[in-house]
C-alpha cells in the first residue's frame, strides 16, 4: 500500500496536514481542536450528521456543516466555535434543542461526571432555558434485558446504540420506534435484546440513557478506583477497565487496544464479575477426612502441612491437571510444585496449544483489511472467541470474501473433517486453494476441535506461503483463555530429576472448568488422592480429599498468551477473599524445597530467563505489542485422525460449549437468560424426514438415554449431523437419534 | 396567450380524459420518442434533455441534464446502475403526480425508459405513495400493458411507501427502499454516486420523467422556447386552497399567480379576497396578496425569499386565521419529522408548542420573539430540508402578518373569535401528543 496523499487544511488559523479523506472532526484534531461530538463514532460505521453537535463554519459555503459527515479538502478554511460567531451560536442552539426534554436529574444520574451531554453543555450550551412547557415524560427505566436498563427521557436519539446493533453487531434487535419528537429507542417486538454484545450500548450511550443494571445507583465514577487489565474468560483477552470501590468491582469496562478488541466487549466479559461474589464460592481450604468422611475447614497452615503429607505419600506419582484459566505464573508455580518438588512430569493440559502457526502470526485487526478469510468451523467462532465475530463481521462489510467450512458452513464438512479440508486447500488443483494463493491479504482460522494446537492449519498456510505475505497469517481459537500460555509454563518448569508416573498417587486439579470436566473426573476416580483448587464449591466434596479456595482473573496479577500470541498483563483489581494461590504455593515450595517468588513480577522474571527470552513484563505495556513472527520452516502437517465411529444412532451429536456457559456465568444471576436453551439444532432435511417442525418437543437417545429439547432447525447445518449445548447433552453418545415424543 | 392556445405536453392529447390504455396512448403518438430516443443514442438523448433546460419537477428544480451527468457511465461503474423514480407525492397542496399517473400512466412509463436508457440502467424503481392505491392500480395496469407490448426493456418495479412525508426526501426514499427505516441521509455522497444499495442512482420526480418524451419529440430547442429564461417548458400547476375551481393546470412557466388563480381556477370563492399565496407547496414561504402578479417561474420566486417548488398553489383567503395556518402548518412539520437530527425533532415541536400558545392566546410578546428566534436558530442546520421549510415558513407568516401575531398575544385569544376558516383544523397530531402515543409510551 502506498503512502496516502497528504493535504493541508486550516482549523481555526492553524494549518495542518492530513492524508486525503480524514474527516474534519480528525483533521481538526489533529491541530489540536477539538470539535465535541454526540452520533459520531467512527467505529459504529460511516459518520450520520444526526446529532448536528459538529457543526463548523467552512469558508466559501454558505451553510453551517457537520464535521463528522465532511471529509478535510485540500486549502479548505474551517473555523470551529472558537473562531466562528456562526459555528458558536449554531452548537448552543444544538445544544438548547438537545435540554429541551432532558430530565435535570443528573445528581442521580449514573452517567453524572461522566456524561458528554453534561460536559458540552457546560462548554457549548446556554447558561439557561428559554423553555416553558413540561418536559417529555415517559415511563422509566424500561428493562431492554436484564442487563441493561433504558431511560427514554434522557435520551438525546444519537442512534448510537442502534447502529451498533444494525451495523456492528448486526443482531438488529435495537430499533428506532415511531418519529420525530417521539421517537424512541425500543427492542425489536420489545423482546428482550439478547444480542451476545448487548453492554456495549451501555458504554456509546453518550448520555444516562442506557445504564448497567448491575452498576445502577452504586456509586459516583469519581469514587471509583479504575485498573487497567485483560479479561481472561476466553483466548481473546480483550482489554478492560476495572472499576471497584473499597476492593469491590463494581463494572468492567472496554478499554480499546485497537488491534485485540477494538473497544468491544462480549456479555460475558463486561457482565461476569458478580461471580466473584457468589455465595458458592470457597472461601478456605475443605478437608475431607476418608471416603465419606466430614468435611472440616482447615487454616493455611493446616492445609499446607497436609498437601505437603499428600504429595510426599504420593512417591512421585503427581498428576496436575491444568484448566487453561491460570495465569502462566500460576500454572508455571504449580508446574515447578509437580516437576521440581514431586518430580513429576504428570500433566493433562486442557488442550494441544502448539507454536506451529508463530511463523503465520496477524493481530485481530488484519481481518478488518483481508481480501479472504478461510474459517474452517466446526463451533460457530462466536462460541469460542466472541469479539472474533464481530472482526468477521467487520471485515465482510469492507468486502472481504469470507468462507466458512465445516458442518454448518458455506462448504459443507463432517465434524472433524477440518483436517481432511486444509489438505485439500493445499493441493495445487483446489479451486479456492487457487484463489487463496492468489490474493495478497489471506487470514485462515480455525474453529473446533481437532486442529491439533494449529497443526493442520499450519500445514495450508505453508503451502499457501502465508508466511511471505503482509497480512496474511493463520488463527487457531481454543477453547480455553490461556492453553499456550499454560502449556508454556509446564515446559518452562522442566526437572531433570523428574519422570512420567506410572499411577496417579495424587490428582491436582487446577481450576474449575477441569474439575468440571468428565475426562478428569474419571481420572479422579483412579487417583489414590485428589486436591482440587477451585473457585466454588460445586461437588467437589464429593471427589476431593483436598479443596483450596482459588482465586479469579480479576484477583491476581499475572499474564496471559491469547489466541493472537499476544502476552498480556492482568492486574489485580479486585481483593481477593482467600489467600492468593502466588502465596501459598511459594510457602508450599518452601516445605517441599523448590524456590519459587511469591510474587507474580519475580514468577514472570524466572519464567521470562527459561523460556520467554527475558522480556520483562513493563515492556508489555498497558495495551500489549504482538510479538515478532518465528521464522517458518517446512511444516509437516499431522496425519488427519480417522474419524471417530459414530455409535448410538443415525445422526451425528456436535456438543458444543455455548458462549454463556461455564463456572463463572453459571454463577451470574444476571445472564441466566443468556445461557443455551434446551434445544436440538437439527437440518431442514433431517427435520422433514422426521416430520419435525421448528419449534417441536423432540426426544433425543443413544445408548438407553433419552433427553427431551426443542427442535431449533439451522438452515446452515448438514444433514447427518445435529448440534446440541453441552450442559443438555447429559450422557448422550456420539451417535444420536431424534423423534418426536 | 390565452389560457386556451397555451402549450400541453404532460397532459398532451388527453382532451380533458385520460390515455390509461396502451392503445389510446399509442393513438395519439404514445411510444414514439422511446423508438426514435433508441435510435439517437444515449449521447444524444442526454444532449436534448440538457438543451431543454428541464428542470426537476420534485422541488428543488435541479437541472435533470446536469444530474444525469454526474452519473459514472455503465462502463466505470462498479456495479448497477438504478433509476429511481420519486412518486411519492405528499407534499401538502400538491396532487400533479397523481394526476399524470392516473390520466397519462404510459407518458411517464416511456420517460423511465427513455431515462434508464440515457444512464443505462439495470433496473427502475417506482417509490410510489402509499395512500395512492388506485393509483398504483393504475400505474400496474399500464405497466403490464407495456412490458406485454414489448417496451419494457429495463424492468420497473413499484414499491408503494407507508405514509411517510419523509420519504419523498430522496435520500430518506433510497432508505425506505432499502428496507430500513426512512431517514434521510447525509449528504455528501450524493445518490449520482452512492445511492440505492451504494449503486450510482439517478432519482427523479414523475413529472420531470413524464415531460422527457414530448422533448425528444419536439426537440430540447424547441422545448427551451416554451416558457422563460431557466424556467422552461410548462408545468403542472396544482391549484388549491380557497378558489372557485380547485384542479391542475398545465402551464407554461412564467404565467403569473393571478392568471392561475383567477383566469383558470375562477377567482376567490365567492368574491371574498385574496389574503395571501403558498406558491410551491407547504414549505414554501409564503407570498401576500400584493404580489398576485408575479411570474411564476424558479427564478423570481427565488428572489422573493420563497421558491416554486412543487408548483403547487394555496390561495388564501381574507377570513383565514394566520396563527392558525401556522399551526397546522407547523403541525404537519412536526408530526413528519423523522427524528433524526436535534434541530427538527426538537425545533418542530417547540415550534407547534409556541404557536398553540399565541393561538390561545397564552403567549407573551417575548415568546413571539422567542418563536422566531427558534426558527432562526433552526434553519440551514438540520439534516434534509424538512425542518429548514417549517422554520422558514413559520418565520414568514410572521414576517407578513406580525401584527395578526401581536393581535393574538393583546387580546389573550384568537382575533377572528372561532370564525376563522381554519377554526378547529388540526392535524392528527393533536391527538396523538396528548393521548395515544403518550400512553402507549407509558405501557
Amino acid at each position: 500500500m502506498s503512502a496516502p496523499e497528504l493535504i493541508t487544511i486550516t482549523v481555526d488559523g492553524r494549518q495542518v496536514q492530513v492524508p486525503k479523506g480524514t474527516g474534519l472532526v480528525e483533521a481538526a484534531a489533529t491541530a489540536g481542536i477539538e470539535i465535541p461530538v454526540f452520533c459520531y463514532e467512527p467505529r459504529i460505521g460511516s459518520a450520520v450528521g444526526a446529532c448536528r453537535m459538529c457543526l463548523v463554519e467552512i469558508e466559501g459555503m454558505p451553510k453551517l456543516q457537520t464535521g463528522c459527515t465532511t471529509p478535510a479538502q485540500d486549502g479548505m478554511v474551517v473555523h470551529t466555535a472558537r473562531t466562528s460567531e456562526t459555528a458558536a451560536r449554531g452548537q448552543n442552539a444544538t445544544i438548547e434543542f438537545l435540554l429541551l426534554n432532558h430530565p435535570l436529574d443528573c445528581p442521580v444520574c449514573d452517567k453524572g461526571g461522566e456524561c458528554p451531554l453534561q460536559d458540552l453543555s457546560f462548554r457549548y450550551g446556554p447558561g439557561k432555558t428559554r423553555m416553558t412547557f413540561r418536559k417529555r415524560s415517559l415511563e422509566k427505566p424500561i428493562p431492554i434485558s436484564p442487563t441493561i436498563a433504558l431511560d427514554r427521557e434522557r435520551c438525546i436519539l444519537c442512534y448510537r446504540c442502534t447502529r451498533f446493533s444494525q451495523e456492528v453487531a448486526e443482531d438488529e434487535e435495537l430499533v428506532a420506534v415511531n418519529r420525530g419528537a417521539l421517537t424512541m429507542i425500543a427492542t425489536f417486538e420489545d423482546e428482550p435484546y439478547r444480542g451476545p454484545f448487548s453492554g456495549n450500548i451501555v458504554e456509546l450511550c453518550p448520555v444516562g440513557a442506557l445504564t448497567s443494571t448491575q452498576y445502577r445507583f452504586l456509586a459516583r465514577p469519581w469514587e471509583y478506583e479504575r485498573a487497567a487489565s485483560v479479561c481472561g474468560l476466553c483466548a481473546v483477552g480483550c482489554n478492560i477497565t476495572v472499576q471497584s470501590r473499597e476492593g469491590r468491582v463494581q463494572r468492567v469496562l472496554s478499554r480499546n487496544h485497537p488491534e485485540v478488541d477494538r473497544g468491544w466487549l462480549c456479555d460475558k466479559g463486561r457482565f461476569s464479575s458478580p461471580h466473584l461474589y457468589a455465595e458458592e464460592r470457597i472461601h478456605s481450604p475443605r478437608y475431607r477426612r476418608g471416603e465419606a468422611g466430614a468435611v472440616e475447614e482447615l487454616d493455611w497452615d493446616e492445609a499446607l502441612a497436609e498437601l505437603e503429607r499428600l504429595i510426599g505419600e504420593a512417591h512421585g506419582e503427581v498428576v496436575l491437571a491444568l484448566s487453561g484459566t491460570e495465569t502462566l505464573e500460576v500454572a508455571y508455580s504449580l508446574a515447578a510444585i509437580v516437576r521440581r518438588g514431586a518430580h513429576s512430569d504428570g500433566v493433562v493440559l486442557p488442550e494441544p496449544a502448539l507454536d506451529a502457526l508463530d511463523p503465520y502470526r496477524v493481530p485481530l485487526s488484519a481481518l478488518a483489511a483481508a481480501e479472504e478469510i478461510v474459517v474452517f468451523e466446526e463451533s460457530p467462532v462466536l462460541e469460542r472467541a466472541p469479539v472474533v465475530d464481530l472482526w468477521l463481521r467487520l471485515a465482510r462489510r469492507n468486502g472481504t470474501r469470507l468462507t466458512t467450512i465445516g458442518p454448518a458452513g458455506e462448504i459443507q464438512r463432517a465434524p472433524g473433517d477440518g483436517a481432511g479440508a486444509c489438505r485439500e486447500l493445499a493441493g495445487e488443483t483446489n479451486e479456492l486453494g487457487q484463489r487463496l494463493r492468489k490474493a495478497e491479504r489471506v487470514i485462515l482460522i480455525w474453529s473446533g476441535r481437532g486442529g491439533a494446537g494449529g497443526a493442520h492449519l499450519a500445514g495450508l498456510a505453508h503451502a499457501l506461503g502465508l508466511h511471505e505475505k503482509d497480512g496474511s497469517g493463520a488463527l487457531y481459537l481454543p477453547s480455553t483463555p490461556n492453553p499456550r500460555g499454560v502449556a508454556e509454563a509446564w515446559e518452562a518448569a522442566a526437572d531433570e530429576s523428574s519422570h512420567q508416573p506410572e499411577q496417579i498417587g495424587l490428582l491436582l486439579v487446577s481450576g474449575d472448568e477441569a474439575a468440571n470436566d468428565p475426562a478428569i473426573r474419571k481420572l479422579a476416580e483412579r487417583a489414590r488422592r485428589t486436591v482440587a483448587l477451585t473457585l466454588f464449591a460445586g461437588d467437589t466434596a464429593s471427589w476431593a480429599d483436598l479443596v483450596l479456595p482459588a482465586t479469579s482473573y480479576l484477583e491476581g496479577e499475572g499474564t496471559m498468551r491469547n489466541l493472537e500470541g499476544r502476552l498480556q498483563r492482568l492486574r489485580r483489581v479486585a481483593a481477593a477473599p482467600v489467600r492468593p494461590e502466588l502465596s501459598w504455593l511459594a510457602e508450599l515450595g518452601e516445605r517441599i524445597g523448590v524456590t519459587l517468588p511469591a510474587s507474580a513480577t519475580g514468577i514472570f522474571a524466572e519464567l521470562s530467563a527459561k523460556a520467554l527470552d527475558g522480556i520483562s513484563p513493563s515492556s508489555l505495556g498497558d495495551r500489549a505489542p504482538l510479538p515478532a513472527r518465528a521464522k517458518a520452516g517446512p511444516v509437516e502437517a499431522p496425519e488427519p485422525e480417522a474419524p471417530p465411529t459414530v455409535r448410538g444412532g443415525p445422526l451425528e451429536l456436535i456438543r458444543y460449549r455455548a458462549l454463556f456457559s461455564g463456572p463463572v456465568v453459571e454463577h451470574v444471576p444476571q445472564l441466566a437468560f443468556q445461557r443455551p436453551l434446551p434445544e436440538v439444532e437439527i437440518s431442514a432435511e433431517d427435520a422433514d424426514r422426521r416430520a419435525i417442525a421448528d419449534g417441536d418437543d423432540v426426544v433425543v437417545r443413544s445408548n438407553g438415554i433419552s433427553v427431551k429439547l426443542r427442535a431449533r432447525i439451522n438452515a446452515a447445518l448438514r444433514p447427518g449431523s445435529v448440534r446440541i449445548a453441552a450442559e443438555h447433552c447429559s450422557e448422550l453418545a456420539l451417535g444420536v437419534q431424534v423423534s418426536r415424543p | 396567450m390565452s389560457v386556451n392556445d397555451r402549450p400541453v405536453f404532460v397532459l398532451a392529447g388527453t382532451g380533458g380524459g385520460d390515455l390509461r390504455s396502451l392503445e389510446d396512448y399509442r393513438r395519439v403518438g404514445g411510444y414514439v420518442s422511446l423508438e426514435k430516443a433508441r435510435q439517437m443514442g444515449r449521447e444524444a438523448v442526454l444532449e436534448e434533455i440538457k438543451k431543454a433546460s428541464l428542470r426537476g419537477r420534485g422541488g428543488a428544480g435541479f437541472p435533470m441534464g446536469q444530474k444525469a451527468s454526474f452519473l459514472p457511465s455503465p462502463a466505470q461503474a462498479h456495479g448497477p446502475i438504478y433509476l429511481v423514480v420519486n412518486a411519492d407525492e405528499s407534499e401538502p397542496g400538491a396532487f400533479k403526480d397523481r394526476e399524470i399517473i392516473v390520466r397519462v400512466p404510459h407518458r411517464l412509463i416511456e420517460g423511465i425508459q427513455i431515462a434508464a436508457a440515457v444512464i443505462g440502467a439495470r433496473a427502475c424503481f417506482v417509490y410510489i405513495r402509499g395512500e395512492y392505491l388506485s393509483e398504483y392500480e393504475i400505474l400496474m395496469a399500464a405497466l403490464a400493458e407495456a412490458e406485454g407490448a414489448g417496451l419494457v426493456s429495463v424492468p420497473i418495479i413499484v414499491h408503494r411507501g407507508a405514509g411517510a412525508y419523509i420519504c419523498g426526501e430522496e435520500t430518506a426514499l433510497l432508505e425506505s427502499l432499502e428496507g430500513k427505516r426512512g431517514m434521510p441521509r447525509s449528504k455528501p455522497p450524493f445518490p449520482a454516486i452512492v445511492g440505492l444499495y451504494d449503486s450510482p442512482t439517478l432519482i427523479n420526480n414523475v413529472e420531470t420523467l413524464a415531460t422527457v418524451p414530448k422533448i425528444i419529440e419536439i426537440g430540447g430547442d424547441a422545448y427551451a422556447k416554451i416558457g422563460v429564461k431557466d424556467s422552461t417548458g410548462t408545468r403542472l400547476f396544482s391549484l388549491s386552497g380557497n378558489v372557485v375551481r380547485r384542479g391542475n393546470y398545465e402551464l407554461p412557466h412564467g404565467t403569473t399567480f393571478r392568471e392561475l388563480i383567477y383566469d383558470c381556477g375562477g377567482g376567490i370563492s365567492e368574491g371574498r379576497k385574496l389574503k395571501a399565496i403558498i406558491p410551491g407547496g407547504s414549505s414554501s414561504p409564503l407570498l401576500t396578496a400584493d404580489q398576485v402578479d408575479m411570474s411564476m417561474d424558479f427564478d423570481t420566486l427565488q428572489k422573493a425569499g420563497s421558491f416554486l417548488g412543487s408548483a403547487s398553489v394555496i390561495a388564501i383567503d381574507e377570513r383565514a386565521c394566520m396563527v392558525q395556518l401556522g399551526l397546522r402548518i407547523g403541525q404537519f412539520y412536526m408530526y413528519e419529522s423523522c427524528g433524526k437530527c436535534t434541530p427538527c425533532r426538537e425545533g418542530t415541536r417547540w415550534i407547534e408548542t409556541l404557536l398553540r400558545k399565541i393561538e390561545e392566546g397564552r403567549a407573551s410578546h417575548a415568546e413571539l420573539d422567542l418563536l422566531v428566534d427558534v426558527c432562526e436558530r433552526m434553519l440551514g442546520k438540520c439534516l434534509c430540508p424538512l425542518g429548514d421549510s417549517d422554520a422558514m415558513v413559520v418565520a414568514s407568516y410572521v414576517t407578513h402578518f406580525r401584527e395578526e401575531f401581536e393581535a393574538h398575544i393583546d387580546q389573550g385569544g384568537c382575533p377572528f373569535g372561532g370564525s376563522s376558516s381554519l377554526e378547529g383544523v388540526r392535524s392528527p397530531v393533536d391527538e396523538l401528543y396528548r393521548g395515544r402515543v403518550r400512553q402507549e409510551a407509558a405501557r
